[in-house]
């Protein structure tokens, strides 16, 4: 299939012999300015995309287990009982359907965290975000859901620390994981 | 085991809604960036012309896709804006699925002295003839109105 | 199985946004690396393409549509993707292609264009979350680094400062990569503390940007290689493994996937002992502390060991262990896929003695590089080995 092919019309740089590779940067840079200014050619598209995603029903009982305000698990019992927050229903460990549904309590423990000073755009902001992964005490070690932390300044935080969900007035709750305002220190 | 669990509750929430939302700005590239600029500026099209093969490719492009030989500025030619009907359809719904007011036609269009095509809408209400072959003109917006995209072909007639 | 080895690599330039289309990158990228190879477009027997989201590049179904400038018209042809691990899993793909002995000689390609993404590839990345769970939280990317780094650093007790000296290293390695992106002769460790912090303990300087940009490489097979070089660089090893989609479920201090993926690789090239038998590594770098919680994860240190050994300058190209010569991806660029410019084309360059002024001095044979990609999640693993 290899032969010994020289086409003068392929236009082939002289490489061999040139022992720092890459020899050469092909691509040509452009500016945001250029972009701004329009010059180059593009073309400018806003897609409309909408989604109904399937809850599927382990989801359906944790939200509706949030507007109740209980936090739901479930337990693996081939995996030594392990309850799985955020539910599911299966084990991905096993790979056998999840058994006994469990309320985890809504406590637990700082597993790591991070303070934000960017949104979800990317713009900044001045007052940061605090947000992180708890680790419930229904729950193994490092089982738990990332929410966000209120109640405490950017130099109190820190893993390890005990908190405890604060809840929306239950008239305001709607099954959605944002019926959980954010996590304060107990 | 909740797989076999019945959900009774007819208000159980079994669907979560959002959208994506996302711009995007498509740079023409290399080759599409002369084409568009070129289409701005003037009433005809720019392809280029593979001397291994002898195509003439349209749109114009950087290179040849199958002998993948890079194309040289001095290989670019200027075309006219007009062509063949080569396949055509009349659409009668819109990008949603809903029904158009007034049905398209839409046609491939073989441009002249070149190997391509390009996708057009037909200006012309005569919903059952049958275009294939039917010379057509680009119709282009005014030169001042032209922004160097694709829109800048009104319609073809 | 057929032994595999490399015989030509190309990239193009890096950069927030480039001028060219998707095709073209691929186009210029394939071009060089058919340069370095001394073949032409008929010789390659089958292609593999990696690119990351089409959200991106906002075309769907992008893997088809950058068949032109791949070398791939009416040739066998798949595209693969798993997120940043793409960038070595695609020429794993092409291992698999020619190691099986269904093509001789095989094209991998990757490209990316991020700006795409208009204004920001921030957008996109909105969507790698979970939408009942997390996306209602209004959540940003950088958040779930900032969160992993976070944990690393306090079990391991590990000082930011010899965090940010990866960052340093690396935009000062690129200096000699011409696709280079953000390389800095001047940088200090103080420059990567004082830059803005964008989520702590995440600042400005600790992450890769976003970029446009293309890599190819080609594969023959043992048979044939005689026909290109005297001196072949073979793949020793291909290792690859994902990990849950329940982050909030594991301890991110360790990436045990990684451990998973590297442990299947290193056994297929036959290295027993990573800190001796490798002579240096290209983890994946899109955040300073990815490449330590990388080197740790690759088995190259002990657990939490990484930090100090940069910090004696173990890892600069005149160190012991080598790691990210090439400049990383802090350095030369984050076009998520085509960084396989760095992680394995590099490599490559490296054992073939073509690195120019990136060059390790002594004579590496053992090279191994890695890529990193969807929710703490995946990783890929590949050997390449001089003769």
């Amino acid at each position: 299939m290899v032969e010994e092919k020289k086409d003068p019309a392929f236009r082939l740089r002289e490489t061999k012999g040139i022992m720092s590779w890459p020899p050469y940067a092909p691509g040509t840079h452009v500016r945001e300015s250029d972009i701004r200014e329009k010059k180059i050619s593009y073309t400018w598209w806003e897609p409309e995309v909408q989604y109904a995603w399937s809850t599927g029903h382990a989801m359906n009982v944790f939200l509706d287990g949030l507007k109740k305000g209980k936090i739901m698990g479930i337990k693996c019992k081939r995996c030594n009982d392990r309850i799985l927050v955020p539910p599911r229903m299966f084990c991905e460990y096993c790979y056998g359907p999840t058994e006994e549904w469990v309320e985890v309590g809504d406590t637990g423990v700082i597993e790591t965290y991070s303070i934000s000073y960017l949104d979800a755009d990317a713009n900044r902001i001045t007052e940061p975000i605090l947000i992180g992964v708890i680790d419930f005490d229904g729950s193994p070690p490092h089982h738990g859901i990332m929410h966000y932390f209120g109640e405490m300044s950017k130099d109190e935080i820190k893993i390890g620390m005990k908190v405890k969900a604060v809840w929306k007035p239950e008239s305001e709750r709607e099954g959605a994981i944002t019926d959980i305002k954010y996590f304060k220190p107990l | 085991m909740t797989f076999g669990e019945k959900q009774t509750n007819p208000l159980a929430k079994t669907h979560w809604r959002g959208d994506m939302q996302a711009d995007y700005f498509y740079p023409s590239g290399l080759a599409g960036d002369k084409f568009f600029k070129h289409l701005k500026e003037n009433d005809s099209f720019l392809a280029t012309k593979c001397t291994k093969c002898n195509k003439v490719l349209f749109p114009a492009r950087l290179y040849c896709e199958d002998c993948f030989n890079e194309i040289p500025d001095s290989d670019w030619i200027e075309v006219p804006a007009s062509g063949k009907i080569k396949l055509f359809t009349v659409a009668k719904l819109d990008a949603h699925g809903d029904k158009l007011k007034d049905p398209k036609v839409i046609a491939l269009i073989d441009i002249d002295n070149t190997d391509g095509t390009l996708l057009g809408i037909i200006n012309s209400k005569d919903y059952d003839r049958d275009f294939t072959g039917a010379k057509v003109k680009a119709i282009l917006r005014p030169k001042e109105n032209r922004e160097g995209t694709l829109k800048d072909i009104k319609y073809w007639e | 199985m057929k032994e595999v080895a490399v015989i030509g690599a190309g990239m193009t330039l890096f950069r927030r946004h480039l001028k060219e289309t998707g095709k073209e990158l691929s186009f210029l990228a394939t071009k060089m690396a058919m340069e370095d190879a001394g073949i032409q477009k008929d010789d390659i027997d089958m292609v593999v393409m990696g690119s990351a989201p089409d959200a991106f590049d906002g075309i769907h179904m992008k893997g088809e549509n950058l068949i032109d400038g791949s070398a791939a018209t009416n040739k066998p042809y798949v595209r693969v993707f798993n997120g940043g691990g793409t960038g070595v899993f695609a020429p794993i793909a092409g291992w698999w292609h020619v190691a099986s002995g269904v093509a001789d000689i095989c094209l991998v390609v990757c490209e990316e264009k991020m700006g795409n993404c208009y204004p920001h590839p921030q957008t996109a990345f909105r969507h790698i979350w979970d939408p009942i769970l997390d996306r209602p939280l209004n959540t940003n990317l950088v958040w779930l680094f900032a969160m992993e780094y976070n944990r690393y650093m306090t079990v391991h007790n590990i000082k930011k400062e010899w965090i940010a000296e990866v960052a340093v290293k690396n935009k000062r390695n690129a200096v000699g990569h011409p696709c280079a992106q953000l390389a800095d002769p001047n940088i200090t460790v103080d420059d990567v503390l004082n830059s803005e912090i964008m989520a702590w303990p995440v600042n400005r300087l600790d992450i890769s940007p976003p970029s446009d940009g293309a890599a190819a490489l080609i594969y023959c097979n043992k048979d044939i290689v005689h026909k290109f070089t005297d001196d072949p660089i073979y793949v020793g090893g291909v290792g690859w493994g994902i990990d849950s989609t329940m982050w909030t479920n594991r301890d991110l201090y360790f990436p045990r996937y990684v451990a998973n993926a590297a442990k299947m690789c290193y056994k297929k090239a036959g290295i027993n002992n990573p800190t001796k038998d490798i002579d240096f590594a290209e983890p994946y770098d899109p955040f300073t502390y990815k490449e330590l919680h990388h080197m740790e994860g690759m088995l190259l240190c002990k657990k939490g060991e990484a930090a100090k050994l940069t910090h004696e300058g173990v890892t600069q190209r005149d160190g012991d262990m080598p790691i990210c010569p090439s400049g990383g991806l802090l350095g030369v660029g984050n076009p998520i896929a085509a960084t396989m410019g760095q992680k394995v084309c590099e490599l490559y360059w490296q054992l073939a003695g073509k690195a120019g002024k990136r060059q390790i001095p002594g004579d590496p044979r053992v090279g191994v590089g890695m890529a990193w990609g969807d929710i703490m999640q995946m990783a890929t693993v590949i050997a390449l080995r001089r003769g």
